[in-house]
């Protein structure tokens, strides 16, 4: 049996149901976004924990020159070190039929004699893991397989050690370290032209000259014990092979990459949220507003009847309950079906051997209480007025409204205002809440709008920034090994190269105070026209003589500034330790990077003239002659195209982004619309009796239109500067919550997207204004002037 | 002849009842005349009241104003009858709570033909030293006479007035009945005020009963009681 106040409760919800749908879905875009989110966070969250446990992700990994196997052990032996994983890694350079450009491969050795691996075990989608006494099957790394059609049995070409071998796929894989997969140091994937591969220990180990030795480390930390000191006590036993510096999986490319996913989707699940649940209290306070004015002589009948104020209080509340309720189910079921789709766009990026949506239903649980946190507390005051009000108070129609004249009209500006106008600011003053109120929403909403175009705007600058004013080269290429000069004039000879620019990097750990990196500080000569060190103003930066350039968030991540002296421990060679200051600062948007003078990196290495690479700028004519010869060339380790970058990045990054600023898009819109819709509504409900007097004594239908809209109208004239500010100030915080040492976004919004927020804003706007037109013409005249207030 | 009525019916559809507001009036209303509508709820005196007005249509029957076809108007026609025509004032003052006095009548001269200036139509009603109030400002009375002098300010051949004191004392009653008088008698306005007082018909040239949807009586009175001399 439902209570006669909560059926009065629902027939009142059902005469409104075009207000309260504006509202619910305005909410309901809030929770969808948060629970999306959410559940994106749990669904990767669950997938990387099963896959790291049941495919034992080590903890601690570490590379270095070569050392006998027997070290492994006595890495074993270590205090904290549970379990030790030798292997050979090498990057090799692929060669793949019907493809002018080289790809490049990291292959990862098996154990040997075909046991099983330890740690960072592969898992098998398809086919089997080579035969003890296989030299050439190699597992293939699904995601490169999947680019290139490649199947079990197909055979590829790679040049190991400078020698062309045919390799035979016996297995599909993917392992819990190549999560993300792509070269060391590549922000982006770009599956179609790297490939991850396993290989039996003997067959790779014995071409690198490598039998009985390894050159990659990972192991697993006993229960309890420290990563630091194990690492410390790692490095130290590894020096004198080589050692790279050991991190741990926090610092591991992949588990690295997946960690800024992870915290760029829990900085979505508050901040855009936040936005629609504060849009969403402003409409329920002014829906509940009016239902009060509205039932005045109601609530004083109840009282007389009996009720108490708490009951009086409580069916007022149950409005935004419902409000709330049917809020949080449309959202649950919108956040549910855009998860479920947004998780195929990280299959994109991220290999797990399964990746299924996972509903995170605490999500569910916390939206309901967001959302009805949020109306309570936008209709608290509301209700209080409601429930203070003497019955017989209440009975007595509303005094008329007390106006007076408007700020603008007191400093003598009446003359320039016609009735409407006057009418419209003499409201606005009378109840300037409601009018922030109003504001405010539309403000957001406005704010909202200016997000998808800015995210666009940000993406087109990166893609001219990063590719044509940074990078100017057409392939960057990495040796194997340092070299003399010579490496550097092998590549100059090579067909259609025009300019060739010289690249000596080397592995480093930067150190300031307690904070460190480890990364390739990358040497070039100072004037280095192809890839160019810009500042935030486009000038390309000098490299100094002494001390080193890097980028802006490389300084924030170590903490440093200008002027500031680093500790370089160099990680090969003569392994120095130096301090060098900071001359500058690099505004780059992937990846981090810390720059030197060619000459002043070789001085610090106190070595002659050597190179590892080139940034090469080639004659497109001679493009397919120039890779066919860099094919040939063993020395070349790693090549990057950058015209498969760009593919790369607008196939991956430039997609997803796209998808999200379509789905940005339309929750604004909903917004915007919501918003005015919701206004109007109120509007023409609050003042239909104005309107219908005017109607009477022979106002035209537009006449009284333009009276009920001049107010709206003035208010969204009001709120789009300040909803485009605030959209700026939102762009600013949601890029910066997206800048990771991955990827960041320039904030840059184009007067474009401005303009585009502006026009949907009115575009809502106008077409709100005709849905409550239509209602206007259709008012009962003589029944609201006959009504009492 | 202003207005001519012949077998005017009104009927109105509520759900699936139908409800005969007027059944078959027959009227005539002159230049200059103050006709008093008598009846009780539902007798169909505001229904005659609003399709004289150009706010409503009847269902049937002949209606025209000044020999003008009214009945068959479109939304369109009976907008500018009602602008140039006519002026309505309802027992609640509907005045705009945001305008002031002048403003509130401002707002009809600014769009009607040939109007008379704000203060003049306020001043017909005696509140030319509350001009510049605003309807908060004003008492139940004022706030009526406000709603008087927007009716008139266009100068308009017809003045109809639906229980104009209805919400008021006696005394402030009789004030409003005054400019109501003083219109007609001064600017030659046919007058039409519908009430349950049947008191105030001792003022009216004619009185019209209404019962059931037609007019069961007419008389004229005599002579014209001042509204001053009205008593309830």
């Amino acid at each position: 049996m439902i209570h006669p106040l909560d059926r009065k409760l629902l027939r009142d919800l059902g005469r409104m149901k075009g207000q309260v749908l504006a509202v619910c879905l305005v909410m309901a875009c809030g929770l969808a976004m948060m629970i999306m989110t959410r559940s994106l966070i749990l669904t990767l969250e669950t997938a990387r924990s099963l896959y790291y446990q049941e495919h034992a992700m080590a903890d601690v990994f570490t590379r270095l020159k070569r050392a006998p196997l027997a070290v492994a052990e006595r890495v074993a032996d270590l205090p904290g070190v549970a379990t030790v994983e030798p292997r050979v890694v090498v990057d090799v350079t692929l060669d793949l039929p019907g493809v002018s450009e080289p790809a490049t491969g990291q292959i990862v050795s098996l154990p040997q004699d075909g046991g099983e691996q330890k740690l960072n075990r592969v898992f098998l989608r398809s086919g089997r893991f080579p035969r003890a006494d296989e030299r050439r099957e190699v597992v293939l790394g699904e995601a490169f397989a999947l680019e290139n059609k490649m199947r079990i049995g197909d055979q590829l070409v790679a040049v190991i050690n400078g020698r062309r071998e045919t390799l035979r796929v016996c297995g599909i894989g993917l392992s819990p370290e190549f999560v993300f997969e792509a070269r060391a140091g590549e922000t982006l994937p770009d599956h179609k032209r790297f490939s991850v591969m396993w290989m039996n220990y003997r067959a790779l180990a014995v071409a690198y000259d490598m039998d009985g030795a390894f050159n990659d480390l990972c192991l697993d930390l006993a229960p309890g014990a420290a990563a630091a000191p194990v690492i410390a006590s790692i490095d130290r036993l590894l020096e004198t092979y080589g050692g790279g510096g050991a991190h741990t999986r926090r610092d591991q490319a992949s588990a690295q990459r997946l960690d800024d996913e992870l915290k760029v989707l829990r900085a979505l699940s508050f901040a855009y949220p936040l936005v629609f649940m504060s849009v969403a209290a402003f409409m329920v306070n002014a829906v509940l507003s009016r239902i009060v004015r509205l039932q005045r002589e109601q609530i004083a009948q109840l009282k007389a009847l009996g009720y108490s104020s708490r009951q009086v209080g409580v069916h007022y509340l149950k409005f935004v309950l419902v409000i709330g309720v049917i809020g949080t189910l449309i959202g649950g079921v919108g956040g549910r079906f855009l998860g479920e789709h947004l998780v195929g766009m990280y299959t994109m990026f991220f290999k797990f051997p399964e990746l299924s949506f996972r509903m995170d239903r605490s999500a569910l649980a916390l939206s309901l209480a967001v959302s009805m946190g949020a109306s309570v507390l936008g209709v608290l005051t509301v209700v209080w007025q409601a429930v203070k009000l003497p019955p017989a108070e209440a009975m007595r129609p509303e005094p008329p409204a007390d106006f007076k004249p408007s700020f603008f009209e007191r400093m003598g500006l009446t003359r320039f205002f016609s009735p409407a106008f006057r009418m419209a600011l003499r409201n606005i003053e009378r109840r300037p809440w409601q009018a922030v109120f109003t504001c405010c929403g539309l403000s957001l909403a406005t704010g909202l709008m200016v997000l998808p175009g800015a995210m666009s705007d940000s993406i087109d600058y990166l893609l001219t920034f990063q590719w044509n004013s940074q990078q100017r080269q057409d392939v960057a290429v990495f040796l194997t090994d340092p070299t003399s000069t010579r490496g550097l004039h092998d590549l100059e000879h090579l067909p259609g190269v025009i300019r060739a620019e010289p690249i000596r990097s080397v592995a480093a750990r930067l150190k300031y105070g307690h904070r460190q990196r480890k990364l390739a500080i990358t040497g070039i000569p100072a004037g280095a026209d192809l890839n160019r060190l810009l500042n935030g103003s486009d000038e390309p930066i000098l490299l100094p003589t002494e001390g080193m350039v890097m980028s802006e968030k490389l300084a924030e991540v170590l903490g440093v500034r200008v002027g500031d002296e680093l500790r370089v421990e160099v990680l090969e060679g003569k392994r120095p330790f130096v301090d060098v200051p900071v001359r500058g600062l690099v505004t780059d948007y992937a990846g981090v990077a810390a720059y030197m003078d060619i000459e002043a990196l070789r001085r610090m290495l106190k070595e002659g003239d050597t190179v590892n690479g080139a940034y090469i700028a080639l004659d497109h004519v001679k493009w397919d002659d120039f890779m066919r010869e860099l094919k040939d060339t063993p020395q070349a380790a790693v090549v990057m195209v950058k015209r498969d970058q760009l593919a790369a990045f607008r196939e991956t990054t430039g997609q997803s982004i796209g998808i999200i600023r379509k789905l940005y898009f339309v929750l604004a819109t909903i917004v915007a619309f919501g918003v005015v819709y919701n206004s109007s509504r109120i509007a023409l409900s609050e003042r239909s009796r104005e309107l219908a007097t005017l109607r009477v004594v022979g106002f035209r239908l537009a006449e009284v239109r333009g009276v009920l809209v001049g107010e709206l109208a003035l208010l969204v004239c009001i709120a789009l500067p300040i909803g485009l500010m605030f959209g700026r100030g939102l762009a600013l915080l949601i890029m910066k919550s997206f800048s990771t040492e991955t990827v960041r976004l320039p904030i840059l919004i184009s007067p474009a997207s401005y303009a585009i927020a502006v026009m949907v804003v009115l575009v809502a706007a106008i077409s709100s204004f005709a849905l409550v037109s239509r209602m206007l013409s259709q008012l009962d005249l003589v029944g609201v002037l006959k009504a009492r207030d | 002849m202003v207005f001519e009525a012949r077998r005017l019916r009104k009927v109105y559809h509520t759900g699936e009842v139908e409800v005969i507001a007027l059944h078959g009036v027959d009227l005539e209303l002159n230049a200059g005349e103050l006709v008093c509508l008598l009846g009780a709820s539902g007798s169909g005196k505001s229904t005659l009241l609003n399709i004289l007005g150009g706010l409503d249509v009847p269902s049937s029957g002949e209606l025209r104003y000044k020999g003008w076809p009214l009945a068959n108007s479109d939304e369109k026609a009976l907008t500018l009858f009602r602008r140039n025509c006519v002026g309505f004032v309802f027992q609640f003052y509907n005045l705009i709570p945001s305008l002031t006095a002048r403003e509130n009548v401002a707002l009809i001269t600014d769009i009607s033909r040939d109007p008379m200036k704000p203060e003049e139509a306020l001043d017909m009603v005696g509140l030319a030293a509350r001009m510049d109030h605003f309807p908060s400002q004003l008492s139940g009375g004022e706030q009526q006479r406000v709603a008087i002098a927007r009716a008139i300010a266009k100068r308009p051949e017809v003045l109809l007035c639906d229980e104009p004191t209805g919400a008021l004392d006696v005394t402030t009653g009789i004030t409003v009945l005054e400019a109501v008088e003083r219109i007609n008698r001064e600017l030659g306005t046919l007058t039409v005020v519908i009430t349950h007082n049947a008191v105030m018909a001792e003022m009216a040239d004619r009185v019209l009963h209404l019962s059931d949807g037609r007019i069961v009586s007419s008389h004229r009175n005599a002579q014209r009681l001042p509204a001053s001399q009205l008593k309830w």
